[in-house]
Order: structure tokens, then C-alpha cells, then sequence
């Protein structure tokens, strides 16, 4: 790669990285989307600081009813930990899903939704999760849900010297059931659409239902028309398929040269479709 | 010394692991990116983000200011360089002037215009972003159809029609056959642009020996020696001050087998400033300045008795050439003439090309090179003719093959099939595939509703380039054999593989000959200072004329073996075998290796014979070779999507006989997953304005192994007369044999639905558009 | 590629026009701007940098307006270029009163070419609608 000239840093410690952030430095992480930039020179960032490496950012624990991630975990971590595994499983099975295994050794939850790539994978689970995103700066921190942390293509609620610090999702509660489905970008593996469902049921009927959103539109999103039109439903059949046909009304939808507008609500009620029952099913 | 080894001939045929395998496995191998020299400079090329514009200005001095930045030339600099060269000859082509840089105008994105060399990389990169450019930008026109279209932009403003040439060739009566056919079927059929990407992108390093007046070029081709002669011109240098090395090549697929500007461009740059200098291409640029293939517009008419009979075919082919001819870009669509009957019988054909000019980078040989278009033509057609006709596709393939009695078979396009038995790979895979049973799964799979689909393809292709007579560059291949003092084997052969594993299949051969230890044997390759003459590796050519070449140097050295061994055993009546020369009256014998040692101690010489134990071997093939096989694909579409799914791959290739089945099978795996590449991902789109949208591999879907069904594959045997080795050719079958066997299956998957044709690569949303619009 | 869609401006439709006019009023809105510096009867020469996330990259241009209609419509056409590539856009923007605000139509083609055109092609139509939604909203609130 033949980048610009640029400065790197390790820091020893995330305050130190977070002073050199204030000062205009840019964080780096797994490098799995900024590299690619400035080796083709789309990015130049003067100074890059090395987060990758913190272990301050590198943990998975569960803490009052929640599980809570540092932002340096890769994805191999996140798809791998037996703890997610066992009480946050959406997560898990959406980092399976992020590129190859090269990308999910190096990538970071935090640096893929720092970036807010409109067709990332985590978005979708984080929003049908409800996720709570921590951002720090050197004199700040501050919590936001994911429905407020991702505002557009590439924007996000971050503010010039904070980062993402730890990204906090629920212990899904016994009962629950989730899936993350997609179809992938045959090239880069990104997600053209991709749905990530939620279900409880409770007394025979659907108590509870969340459906993130990927790549459909500029922004992740939750898919609330949906949710309403199947909670409270015994989540029949014909009750799926018309939730999931709301998933893509009224919204602005991409397009591309891998798929039309068109052709992504379309995909997006099929791959909701598919979610939901796949959820529905792992409920127990 | 009586000791008799027992060494049966029993390399050849043999799955020998590939001796290539270990460096490039263990990241020990030297590419060009590799070499290192003192005093070595770096190039970064200068290229145009339009794809036509004129040039007002060009300003360096800001890049000529930045420290480390040692020279920088633009077009008028190089103006003494001769022309990119085009190998290709045609009745009245027209030939644009291919300079190495821009002078007045670009013609496609990624046009080189500059070139800034500084004393490293990363300098000569931000100097290059310096170097300013006053553009005057022009229309331009990327797609062959509009290029035709009265008024459209003029790529080259000599030629408004952006025509570079037309041909034609026919045969036999036309128009009878098509006047008495009981049917005729038509179809327009696309194969799209697509872009090799080999694993390496292109490289180069020159170093000027000015004491010596040498230029010694290192770069990533697949022809050194050719890439020789034509730098060489290009540069006024004798071609003997001239060395060129591929070192590890790292894929090349065909767009290594060309000149490209960059090559001459850093032969000038080293001999200007008379200091080593690289220039690696990054990904972006081999994207938008190696050559494309395909590029095709095909518009077929078959015409055919009730029965099925094939009694004619008509092809108009509109080829898109992009900007320039590269080294053979014009010939490409001709070899699809040459193949269009594909393995059927009929003598009447009527065939035109349109060359077209287009702002995009050239289109020349990728793998296959003008064969998988013409495969996929032929194979889509007798599908299409099927279907009117309701019969069976392997029925029609049956009915219409040239039969094992009528080799040599002369085709209606003038070439001579060597030998075949064409029903046998398609009744194998019908085998393999439990076609009856399949077929009654499919009926069963279609009553529930599902969309599954059954595609075959018969295919035939033209290999073993060539007979000197229709190979522009001459079609021979050479090699020479040493054993060296101390009995160690050298072959030096003027192909020059780069992934196809000719250091272990041309081992094989000379380990058996000379019945010696296959770890005895060396295979050099890739250096014009080592190796005597050679063409190059393309065209599937390099074992059967290459390989053959080695093995006509053995048989020579062989006679040499057993001269000196007869003079050394003292007898006239010796049998060489088992790496041994045994007196047949006594048993004595001595070993090849002792043979060698004596005949450069030369204490002693047999009559009229020479000291040394080194024979070179020319060899002119009498003929291509062709071969064939028959690829079975079972897909299921996704109703909801419009995903493709290959549920079953089975190819039954006959390349004559088979050296190395593990490398035979490998090629068959590669040739497979590129096929599939253009069966259903791969597209280079290029916008209007003639930007590539495709550029890079986050948009350019290459598939990857989890996108790969299991391959099944299988052979049959059918030697060529062609070669004493009997080998045919199986670098490019894999691809020319699966795009119309993918493409057939989801016809067929689709065809209750009314779906009569799908044009590739066959995206979700395409097919799902399809179904929609039967719905 | 085409782009179409509206926005909305808190104003009337001649001051909704006379501010699309009115260089400094641009300069502060356009994302990224630096400066645009008059150079010519309604034709400017800019500067800005965009940003996207990790994408950046400094552009240089110009913008031209003209088919100038107070207070219902005129044509607007920007040109950049830099390291990355260039963009070039143009279009008609048309202004509907509606109660006391005005609704901007717009509908025009963007060409990108470059770096930017070979790897940002599936961002383009989404970047260029966040930066036409962030040039109204600094608009509005001028
Ligand atoms: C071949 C390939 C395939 C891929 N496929 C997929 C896919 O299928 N699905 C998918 O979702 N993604 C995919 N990705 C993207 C991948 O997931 C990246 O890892 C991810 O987008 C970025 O994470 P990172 O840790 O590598 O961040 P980096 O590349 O290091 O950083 C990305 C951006 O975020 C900023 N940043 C990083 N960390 C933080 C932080 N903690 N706080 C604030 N800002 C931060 C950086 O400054 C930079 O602007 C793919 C990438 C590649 C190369």
C-alpha cells in the first residue's frame, strides 16, 4: 500500500489515545475499512492512533443484566465468545456473517460502527437489540442507543475526539429467539440487505418483536411498522409474511450496481420474512 | 558395475504433488515485487481519470520539486519509443498509433500520460498526484452497440464509425440450408467484459548496465522471449543486449501474454537515468489498464431438419475492442470463428466481426480467448434448438457430433479435428449424473413448486498453439536437455509457465526418459539469458508443444546416452533403460550418470560425435489439437431472490493423455471457478462517460472457494496423433466447457416459468426479474 | 447518474431564491466549503474538502449558475476535481411556495470519475443525498 505520509502511535493506555484523538488524530482499529481508503488515498489522515491494541477496549462481560463489549473486539471474538454465545447469540451469529476470516480476525465492532459502512452487518443487530453505545472523549462519556448513534451513510452520532468505547446489549431473556439473514454483495461480502429479528412469545402469542435493518437505506433502522403489526399476534404464517411486507414501506431504499432500489425492498421483506421464522423458531 | 535397479516407467500418469507448491505455499517465492538492486528507483505512472479528453497542458514542475522525485517524462519525452506492437493481422485493420504515453489525447480511464520516478515509492506516489493535467474533456462512448450508432462519439476522430475492421468467412450453402430448414432459431447472445485479475498484478524491473549497453528487463509475463523481440524494437536496442526474466509469475490467465507500455516505459526510464527502477501495478490500475476479455455482442441463427439435424449456422459477432489493439486483441473474435461449429458436424457456416472501438481499456486473450464465446454460443443454441423442437439436450448433442470414424474431421472453418469421441464424455457425465433419475427428480421438484434445473454442454476447443503457418509469432516450441557433470538433469523449456505446473509434469517426462531420480531433474524456465528461444505459455500449448519439444530433446540426448555407452562398455549392441545403458551380449552396464561425467572428461569420443551431454530441440506441431468434453450442472433458483444455487458440477474432460491427473484436475478446478465467475458474478461495467464502476474487488465479483460448488471431475481418454506424447491441452477447457452448462441449467430451472434465454452473469435481481415478469 | 428529490426552505421563494444566490450564503452551506471566490457574471471558483467517515479529499472547482427564472428556478452546475478523482453535476432546481415556506424540486445528473467513480460507486447516490440534505439544512438556518 502507498498511502500519504502519515504519523501512527501506540499508546499504552486509552487515555492517552483519547488525548491524541482530541487533538485531531484518527483512531485506528482493525484497519479493515480506513487501510483499504488510504491506500487507494480516499483517506489521508495526518495521524493515526493505533486502538487496536488496548486491552482497555478488549473485554466481554456481563454486568447486571447486560453484556458489554469493548470496542476492540474483533469479530472473530464477538462470533466466537461463549458468553454471547450462550446469552446474546444474535451477535455472535451476525459476526459470522462480516467478510472472510481474515476481515473478521482484524475488524472491530467499534471500528465497524464507528464507520457506518450503510451496508454493514452489525447495525442491524444492534438495532433490532436495542444496543447502547458508549462514547468517550478525553474529558467526556456519554451513552446513546443505536437508533440515535446511526444518522446516515458514513455519519454517526460520534463527535470530533470521541470514540466508540464499549457497545452494551441485553441478556436476551429465556424464550427468546433471534436471527440475523442476509444476502450478501457477492464481491465484498457486504450486506445488500440484511434483517436481524427478534421474537418472544409469551402465552402463545408474539410479547415481543425487534427487526434491524442493513443495507436497504443510507442508515441502519428498526423496522417498528413491522414490530407493532406482529406483537400481540400468535405469529402465524400469513402473520409473518405480512409483517415483513412492512419492512420496506416507505423507505428510501439504495441503489446500485449490485441491486435496484427495487429490488432491495423486495429482498429486505423476503430476508425479514426469513428472520422471523427463523426466530420464531429458536423461541422456545 | 552390474547392479541392476528396477525403475519402471511410472512417473507419467502419476498424481507427482507439484514441486512448485512449496515456495509459493510458504510465501518464499520470488516475484517481481521481490527483487531488490542498489540504487533502485520507483515509477508511478500518471493516468487519465477520463476516458477521452484532449491533453492542453501538462504541468510537472510541482511534482519535479518534491524532494526525492529524480525524473519525470510525459509523452513527447518517450516520443522516440516505438508503438505499443499489435500481433494481429486482418485485412484492412485499422491500427491506431499505441504510444507509451499519451502525447495530445487519452482514449480510455487509466490512459498513461506521465510517469514520475523518484528514490522511493511512496515519493514517486505523491509526486504523481502533483503532476498536473489541463484536460479538455471529451464525449466518449464505452459500449460497442452505441459506438455503432451513426453520430456517437469517435473514439479515434480518423474513424467516426469507430469500426476497426470487418470479416467475414463462410462455407458450404447457407442459404440452402437455411432456405430448407425445418426450423431456424435466433438469439442475440452476450458475453460480457470481464477482468482476469491474476493473484499478481502486472511488474516490472529494469536495469540498465550502461558499461555493457544491456538492458536487463524483469517483468510478469507469460512470453519472455517474445516481450524480447518486441521491447527491444520499441526501444532501437539490439535484442541480444536484452534479457528478460520472469521471475514467479503469479496467474496470468492471457493478460500476461501481451506488450504493454509499461514495460518499454521502464526500459527508457532505466536507460535515461541509468539506475535500476520498479514499477509494481497496483490493483486499481490493473483493472483499468491490463487487458479485459470477452466483450462480445452475438447474434446467432441456427437452422435445422425436424429431426434435429444441424444444417447451418450464422453468427454476427460485434466485438468490443476497447481503446487500442493490444497484441492481439483483433484475433481474439476470429478464434470463435474458427470454433463456432463447436463438436458438430455441419459444413455451413456464415460468419461476420465487427471490430469496434470503444473508450475502455483493450480486450484481448483471457482465458480461452475466443473459444469459451464461441462454446457458449454454440452450446446456448443447440439448447434453444432443443427446446423448439422438444427434444432432449443430450439427444441433439448425440445426434449432431462428429463420429469417432470421421477423423481427421475437416470443419466447415477450415480446420482439421485430430481425433475425438465426443459422445463419450456426455454419456459419462449423463452416467455420473443418473440423468434419468435426474430428470425425474427434476419433474418430481417442479410438481412442489421448486425451480430446478439440468444444463449440459458439449465442448470443443482449439489448443496447442500452433502450427507455426496460423500462429503470428511462430507456433513451435523449444527446450533444451542437459546432464551435467555430475548427472544432474537441466531442462530448459521456452514456455514459460506461471501456475500450471510444468517444473513437475516436464520432470516427470524427462525422469522417465532418462530413467533418473525425478528430484534429479531441474526445470528452468523464464529467462531469456538461460533458455535458448521459446514462444511462451497460452492457448493450452505449453505441455503439448513444449512438453513435446522436451521430450524430442531427450530422445536425442538418448541416441548421445547410448553412444557413449556402447563405447564405454565396449559393445555395439546396448539397450538404455531404467537410467542405465546395458550391453545386451554381457549384462555390463553403466549408468546415465557415468555416461554424462565421460562425455565431458571426453578422455574418449564415439565417432562423428561431439563432447558434452546437451540437445535442443525445435519442434513445429503438424497441428492444433482438440480437445473436448462435457460439463452436467444441477442448479436450484431461489423463487423468493433469484439466487442461483449449483447444487451439482460434473465435468468429464478428454485431453488426450493425461501426465499428471492431480494438475489436470487442478486446471480443471481453476478453469471451473472462472467460468462460474462469468456465469453468474462477473462483470466489468463501465459507465457512460467510460468510467469503470467495476474498480476494484470490492465491486468485481471474483468468486471465492465458499461461492464454489464441489466439483466433480472425470475424464476420458482420447490421444492425440498430433504429438507422440498424445497430449491435448487442459488449461482453458474448465472455462470454455462451464459458462453455457451454468447458463443451460437455470434455462432449464427457469423454463416452465416461459424463460427462453438468460445472458450472463446471471444475478439474483436478473432472474428475479424474470420469474416476476412470467408471474 | 441521476439524482432527484426536495427539500424544504423555512422562507418565502424570493428569499429562497435570492440566498441560493448569494455567494457567502453558499459558501457557508455547501459542506466542506473553503472558499468560493467570484470569478465571472454568476460563475465562482471553489474550494472544499469532503468528508465521509474515513473518505476525505480536497476539491477544486467551479460552480456556475444560470437560466436564471426569479423566484421559480435556475440551473445550477458544479465541476471538482482533485486527487481522488472529479464530480460533476448539474441540474435544475425549481421553487414552489408552499404556505410561507418554498419547496426546492431538484433534478439533475452527477458524474464522478476517478478513484472516487471505481470504488465509491455504491456510496455516490447516498453521500451526494446527505450532502444535499446538509446543504439545505445550513441553508434553513441562515
Ligand atoms: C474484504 C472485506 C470484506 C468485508 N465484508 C464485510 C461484511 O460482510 N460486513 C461488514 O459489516 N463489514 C465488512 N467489512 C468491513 C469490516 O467489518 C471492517 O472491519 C469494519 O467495517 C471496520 O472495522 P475496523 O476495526 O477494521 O476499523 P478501521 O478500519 O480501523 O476504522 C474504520 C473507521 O472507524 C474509525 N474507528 C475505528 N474504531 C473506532 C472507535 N472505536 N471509535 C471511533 N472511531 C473508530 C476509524 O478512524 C475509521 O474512520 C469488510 C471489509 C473487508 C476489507
Amino acid at each position: 500500500m502507498i498511502p500519504q505520509t502519515f504519523d501512527y502511535t501506540a499508546p499504552a493506555t486509552l487515555d492517552q489515545a483519547l488525548a491524541l484523538i482530541a487533538q485531531g488524530a484518527k483512531p485506528l482499529a482493525g484497519g479493515m475499512s480506513l487501510i483499504p481508503m488510504m491506500k487507494l488515498r480516499l483517506a489521508a489522515p495526518e495521524h493515526l492512533v493505533d486502538i487496536g491494541r488496548l486491552k482497555e477496549l478488549n473485554y466481554i462481560r456481563e454486568d447486571a443484566g447486560a453484556l458489554h463489549l469493548g470496542a476492540g473486539c474483533t469479530h472473530y471474538e464477538v462470533e466466537t465468545s461463549p458468553l454471547l454465545r450462550g446469552k446474546c447469540p444474535l451477535l455472535s451469529e451476525t459476526a459470522a456473517h462480516i467478510g472472510d476470516v481474515q476481515v473478521r480476525n482484524m475488524g472491530t465492532i467499534g471500528g465497524s460502527i464507528a464507520h457506518a459502512d450503510p451496508s454493514a452487518d452489525y447495525p442491524a443487530a444492534l438495532q433490532a437489540l436495542e444496543a447502547k453505545i458508549v462514547l468517550r472523549g478525553a474529558q467526556s462519556q456519554r451513552t446513546v442507543a443505536a437508533s440515535a448513534f446511526f444518522l446516515d451513510t458514513f455519519a454517526t452520532a460520534l463527535e470530533p475526539g470521541e470514540i466508540v468505547s464499549e457497545i452494551i446489549v441485553p441478556v436476551e431473556e429465556a424464550g427468546a429467539g433471534a436471527s440475523y439473514q442476509k444476502m450478501a454483495q457477492p464481491a465484498s461480502g457486504f450486506a445488500i440487505v440484511g434483517v436481524a429479528a427478534r421474537l418472544r412469545r409469551s402465552g402463545g402469542k408474539i410479547a415481543m418483536a425487534r427487526i434491524g435493518v442493513t443495507g436497504l437505506a443510507g442508515r441502519s433502522f428498526r423496522a417498528t411498522a413491522a414490530e407493532k403489526a406482529l406483537e400481540n399476534t400468535a405469529g402465524s404464517a400469513a402473520e409473518i409474511q405480512a409483517a415483513a411486507a412492512l419492512v420496506a414501506q416507505g423507505v428510501e431504499a439504495n441503489s446500485d450496481l449490485h441491486a435496484s432500489a427495487e429490488y432491495r425492498k423486495h429482498l429486505a421483506a423476503v430476508y425479514a420474512g426469513r428472520a422471523l421464522f427463523a426466530a420464531l423458531a429458536r423461541t422456545a | 558395475m552390474a547392479t541392476t535397479i528396477t525403475r519402471p516407467k511410472t512417473l507419467i500418469g502419476k498424481a507427482i504433488r507439484r514441486r512448485e507448491d512449496p515456495r509459493l505455499i510458504t510465501g518464499t517465492a520470488t516475484y517481481v515485487e521481490d527483487i531488490k538492486m542498489p540504487g533502485m528507483h520507483y515509477a508511478v505512472v500518471v493516468r487519465s481519470p477520463h476516458a477521452a479528453a484532449k491533453i492542453r497542458s501538462i504541468d510537472t514542475s510541482k511534482a519535479a520539486a518534491r524532494p526525492g522525485v529524480v525524473a519525470i517524462f510525459t509523452g513527447q519525452d518517450v516520443s522516440k519509443v516505438g508503438p505499443v506492437p499489435c500481433g494481429a493481422s486482418l485485412p484492412g485493420l485499422r491500427v491506431p498509433n499505441h504510444t507509451i504515453l499519451a502525447t495530445d489525447r487519452v482514449y480510455y480511464a487509466g490512459h498513461p500520460v506521465a510517469v514520475v520516478v523518484a528514490t522511493d515509492r511512496y515519493i514517486a506516489a505523491d509526486a504523481a498526484d502533483d503532476v498536473e493535467v489541463d484536460w479538455e474533456v471529451l464525449k466518449a462512448v464505452a459500449d460497442p452497440l452505441k459506438a455503432l450508432e451513426p453520430g456517437a462519439p469517435a473514439v479515434h476522430p480518423q474513424w467516426p464509425d469507430n469500426k476497426a475492421f470487418d470479416f467475414h468467412q463462410e462455407h458450404g450453402d447457407i442459404d440452402k440450408a437455411f432456405a430448407e430448414a425445418d426450423v431456424i432459431v435466433k438469439q442475440r447472445i452476450l458475453s460480457q467484459r470481464l477482468i482476469p485479475t491474476p493473484m499478481e498484478t502486472r511488474g516490472v524491473v529494469a536495469e540498465w548496465r550502461a558499461a555493457d549497453r544491456a538492458l536487463n528487463l524483469y517483468s510478469s509475463t507469460q512470453i519472455p522471449h517474445l516481450l524480447r523481440s518486441m521491447v527491444a524494437q520499441m526501444l532501437g536496442l539490439e535484442e541480444n543486449r536484452l534479457r528478460v526474466v520472469a521471475p514467479e509469475v503469479g496467474g496470468g490467465f492471457g493478460c500476461k501474454l501481451n506488450v504493454y507500455a509499461e514495460e518499454a516505459l521502464m526500459g527508457f526510464v532505466a536507460m535515461k537515468i541509468n539506475k535500476p527502477v520498479k514499477w509494481i501495478e497496483t490493483r486499481r490500475e490493473n483493472y483499468l489498464t491490463t487487458i479485459h476479455g470477452r466483450g462480445h455482442v452475438d447474434d446467432y441463427e441456427l437452422s435445422a431438419k425436424r429431426d434435429g439435424t444441424i444444417t447451418g449456422i450464422k453468427l454476427r459477432i460485434i466485438q468490443d475492442l476497447g481503446a487500442y489493439h493490444q497484441l492481439l486483441t483483433p484475433a481474439i473474435p476470429t478464434l470463435s470463428v474458427l470454433m463456432m461449429p463447436g463438436l458438430y458436424k455441419t459444413q455451413n457456416i456464415f460468419a461476420d466481426i465487427v471490430g469496434v472501438f470503444t473508450n475502455c481499456v483493450p480486450t484481448d486473450a483471457y482465458r480461452g480467448a475466443g473459444r469459451p464465446e464461441a462454446t457458449h454460443g454454440i452450446e446456448r443454441m443447440v439448447d434453444i434448438l432443443a427446446a423448439e423442437l422438444k427434444m432432449d439436450p443430450a439427444e441433439i448433442r448425440l445426434k449432431n457430433f462428429v463420429q469417432p470414424n470421421e477423423f481427421p474431421f475437416p470443419t466447415a472453418t477450415g480446420l482439421i479435428y485430430d481425433s475425438g469421441d465426443y459422445a463419450a464424455p456426455l454419456k459419462k457425465a449423463l452416467d455420473i449424473a443418473e440423468y434419468e433419475k435426474l430428470r425425474r427428480e427434476q419433474s418430481e421438484s417442479r410438481k412442489q413448486g421448486r425451480l430446478m434445473g439440468i444444463g449440459m454442454s458439449a465442448y470443443g476447443e482449439i489448443c496447442a498453439f500452433g502450427p507455426s503457418p496460423a500462429t503470428p509469432a511462430g507456433g513451435w516450441e523449444s527446450a533444451t536437455v542437459k546432464i551435467e557433470p555430475s548427472g544432474k538433469v537441466t531442462v530448459l523449456t521456452g514456455t514459460s509457465p506461471h501456475g500450471q505446473g510444468e517444473e513437475t509434469t516436464f520432470a516427470q517426462i524427462a525422469a522417465d526418459e532418462l530413467g533418473v531420480d525425478i528430484d534429479d531433474v531441474l526445470v528452468v524456465h523464464g529467462d531469456t539469458a538461460l533458455v535458448q528461444y521459446g514462444i511462451g505459455t497460452f492457448g493450452s500449448r505449453a505441455t503439448a508443444v513444449g512438453g513435446t519439444a522436451v521430450y524430442f530433446a531427450l530422445q536425442d540426448l538418448k541416441a548421445k546416452i547410448k553412444k557413449f555407452g556402447a563405447m564405454l562398455l565396449n559393445s555395439d549392441d546396448v539397450t538404455l533403460a531404467n537410467g542405465q545403458c546395458i550391453d545386451n551380449k554381457t549384462g555390463a552396464s553403466k549408468s546415465v550418470q557415468e555416461i554424462a561425467a565421460a562425455s565431458y572428461r571426453a578422455m574418449q569420443l564415439p565417432p562423428n560425435t561431439e563432447p558434452g551431454m546437451v540437445s535442443t530441440h525445435f519442434w513445429e506441431p503438424p497441428n492444433f489439437t482438440f480437445p473436448f468434453g462435457a460439463h452436467l450442472v444441477v442448479t436450484e433458483v431461489d423463487r423468493d431472490t433469484g439466487a442461483v444455487k449449483v447444487v451439482r458440477y460434473i465435468a468429464v474432460d478428454d485431453c488426450g493423455n493425461i501426465l499428471n491427473p492431480l494438475i489436470v484436475t487442478g486446471q480443471v478446478h481453476g478453469g471451473v471457478a472462472q467460468g462460474i465467475g462469468q456465469a453468474l458474478y462477473e462483470q466489468a461495467v463501465y459507465d457512460e462517460a467510460g468510467q469503470l464502476i467495476t474498480g476494484e474487488l470490492m465491486d468485481y465479483a471474483v468468486p471465492k472457494a465458499h461461492m464454489l460448488p464441489w466439483i466433480e471431475s472425470d475424464h476420458t481418454v482420447t490421444p492425440t496423433p498430433v504429438n507422440p506424447l498424445g497430449v491435448k491441452g487442459v488449461g482453458e477447457a474448465g472455462t470454455i466447457g462451464c459458462s453455457p452448462a451454468v447458463v443451460n441449467s437455470v434455462v432449464d430451472a427457469l423454463s416452465p416459468l416461459g424463460v427462453k434465454h438468460i445472458d450472463m452473469p446471471m444475478t439474483p435481481e436478473k432472474i428475479w426479474k424474470l420469474i416476476r415478469s412470467a408471474q | 447518474m441521476k439524482i432527484s428529490g426536495s427539500q424544504r426552505l423555512p422562507f418565502p421563494p424570493d428569499q429562497s431564491y435570492a440566498l441560493m444566490q448569494d455567494p457567502e450564503a453558499l459558501a457557508r452551506a455547501i459542506p466542506g466549503c473553503e472558499s468560493l471566490e467570484q470569478t465571472g457574471e454568476n460563475e465562482y471558483r471553489m474550494k472544499m474538502k469532503m468528508a465521509l467517515a474515513a473518505f476525505s479529499g480536497a476539491f477544486e472547482g467551479k460552480v456556475r449558475i444560470s437560466e436564471q427564472q426569479p423566484p421559480s428556478s435556475f440551473r445550477l452546475d458544479v465541476e471538482g476535481s482533485g486527487k481522488i478523482g472529479f464530480v460533476k453535476g448539474g441540474g435544475v432546481l425549481k421553487l414552489e411556495p408552499s404556505e410561507t415556506e418554498t419547496v426546492v424540486n431538484y433534478d439533475g445528473d452527477v458524474q464522478v470519475g476517478g478513484t472516487i467513480a471505481a470504488v465509491g460507486q455504491r456510496l455516490i447516490e447516498g453521500a451526494a443525498k446527505s450532502m444535499i440534505q446538509r446543504f439545505f439544512e445550513k441553508l434553513a438556518a441562515s
